[in-house]
């Protein structure tokens, strides 16, 4: 297993010899096929900058890109070419035909997983789950100073993963007393060797519910997204569930790396860094999909629309819509689906919306989520808490409209 | 007649041909839109590249803003895993230029 940048310039094709392919390309559709009226999926793929892009590119080695709000906004899914991408490290070559998941530690019976293994298994299942990066909007704290990648709003997305729950494979390993961690290596890493590998541990019991995961949206995971096999931690920020999976190591205590010890912290100004909170579970959050920030809308009944998650059991209860600011609110209609019961909904992120009445002028809509059950007081802040490394903004969603006369 | 219809057949694979590739390149398409600047600029930038571009592009530092205890922290902590920074001064030099080129916004600004 190597990694590096060839292979992450030849995955995204933008080596040189793919950027004369693609030159090569536009040349023809300009000149040779200009009389040719092209299909519109080909037309969009030699248009220039002028097209509404779908993904913002947050940096482009290793890859951070994150999802627009209006491709959001499309589909309860999000594509998986769509999907948010967030790597510590490049890429790693792994060949699926060679590749194994070990399972070692406090276990009886270590094992050594194929990709056929985990194919084969009976126990394998698909659910949505949403996957957020902790930092996800950090780019919108009200902060001088933010460490990180400035994300917006786009570095969430919705897909469904498919492979086995973890439970199931300790089953088959079965695990010796005192496991109460566990720990997730990856194959990723830096390219200079004195940067700490990404690893992340998780109490036993959040990992007893981690999928590992080796299909998204039903096809096999993408390089970009973990291939050939990732951890899925519902309910928990994106850290937690760790792409190019290689060892689980089951022990008696969390892991003490750079990426737990000091990385993914709660710090908060003026407290100390060394007593910071662990960055978990997904907060309560709500996004307005439909109508976009500056658009102008008809006066009157104006839908409005989002998505709202959160990561505690249950999930959102509730999705509360404002379109004077925050002066009045009224409930939104949360999306049902007969194949989901509250369990699946805990998971994934729930469709809502609203028809608010807008006199003329300017209106400012607002949404903010509730969680469900023992839950039910928990909603999301009008400016969530500053932290030093931006984690965790689940400030409520502020929408400014242009309403027509 | 036989020679028009060899280059009717070349035509039509050359259109499919092209219609292939481009429905490869669509669905490969990297993000079009960068929101930040993606290389290092003015004076002092060689010291960025040397310490930075190892592990990752300008991108990651170009969007950030920070203050002098800011990149202090961030560039102490890259140099304790290997970043190339030859020496104490040089050192210096970087902070000096990370701050006055990507230095803390206000937050009004955001």
């Amino acid at each position: 297993m190597k990694s590096g940048r060839t292979s992450v310039n030849r995955l995204r094709g933008t080596d040189p010899a793919s950027a004369s392919r693609r030159a090569f390309l536009k040349g023809l559709a300009a000149g040779a096929l200009g009389s040719v009226a092209l299909p519109a999926w080909a037309r969009a793929a030699v248009s220039g900058p002028g097209a509404p892009p779908d993904l913002i590119e947050r940096n482009d080695w290793p890859e951070h890109w994150e999802t627009s709000l209006e491709a959001l906004g499309r589909s309860w899914i999000t594509p998986n070419h769509l999907f948010f991408v967030r790597s510590h490290f490049g890429v790693p070559d792994i060949d699926p035909a060679t590749y194994r998941l070990e399972i070692t530690g406090l276990v009886e019976r270590p094992l050594s997983i194929s990709l056929a293994d985990l194919r084969a298994h009976l126990l394998r299942y698909e659910l949505p789950y949403v996957l957020e990066c902790a930092g996800n909007g950090r780019g919108l704290y009200r902060l001088p100073n933010t460490s990180g990648t400035q994300w917006e709003r786009g570095a969430v997305g919705n897909a469904w993963w498919g492979g086995v729950g973890l439970n199931a494979l300790f089953g088959w390993a079965r695990l010796k007393p005192g496991a109460t961690h566990v720990w997730f290596e990856a194959a990723d890493h830096s390219t200079l060797p004195g940067v700490p590998r990404y690893v992340r541990s998780l109490p036993i019991g959040i990992a007893a519910n981690a999928m590992i995961a080796d299909t998204m949206n039903g096809e096999p995971l993408p390089r970009l997204h973990g291939a050939p096999v990732r951890a899925i931690v519902p309910g928990w920020y994106g850290m937690a569930s760790t792409k190019w999976l290689t060892r689980i190591r089951v022990e008696a205590t969390p892991s003490d790396n750079h990426f737990m010890t000091r990385g993914y912290r709660y710090v908060y100004p003026g407290e100390d860094p060394a007593q910071a909170p662990p960055v978990q579970d997904i907060q309560v959050k709500s996004m307005i999909t439909r109508p976009l920030a500056g658009s102008r809308v008809a006066r009157g009944a104006v839908r409005v629309q989002g998505l709202a998650w959160f990561g505690k059991l249950f999930g959102v209860g509730r999705v509360e819509v404002s379109g004077d600011g925050g002066r009045t609110w009224q409930d939104a209609r949360l999306h049902e689906d007969k194949r989901f019961n509250r369990y699946v909904w805990q998971g994934t992120w729930r469709p809502w919306s609203a028809e608010v009445r807008l006199g003329p002028g300017e209106a400012v809509l607002m949404a903010r989520a509730w969680g469900d059950m023992m839950s039910y007081k928990t909603t999301q802040p009008l400016e969530a808490r500053p932290n030093a490394a931006g984690y965790a903004n689940n400030s409520i969603h502020r929408v400014v409209v242009r309403v027509g006369a | 007649m036989g020679e028009r219809r060899r280059i009717a057949a070349w035509a039509t694979a050359l259109v499919v041909a092209v219609v292939a590739a481009l429905a490869v390149t669509a669905t490969t398409r990297a993000p079009r839109v960068a929101a930040s600047p993606r290389t290092f600029e003015g004076p002092g930038r060689e010291l960025a590249e040397n310490a930075c571009l190892a592990c990752h592009s300008a991108m990651l530092v170009t969007q950030q803003h920070k203050d002098s205890t800011g990149w202090e922290k961030s560039v102490r902590q890259m140099e304790s895993w290997g970043a190339a920074v030859p020496d104490s001064a040089h050192h210096r030099e970087l902070i000096r230029y990370l701050v006055a080129r990507y230095g803390p916004v206000s937050a009004a600004a955001k």
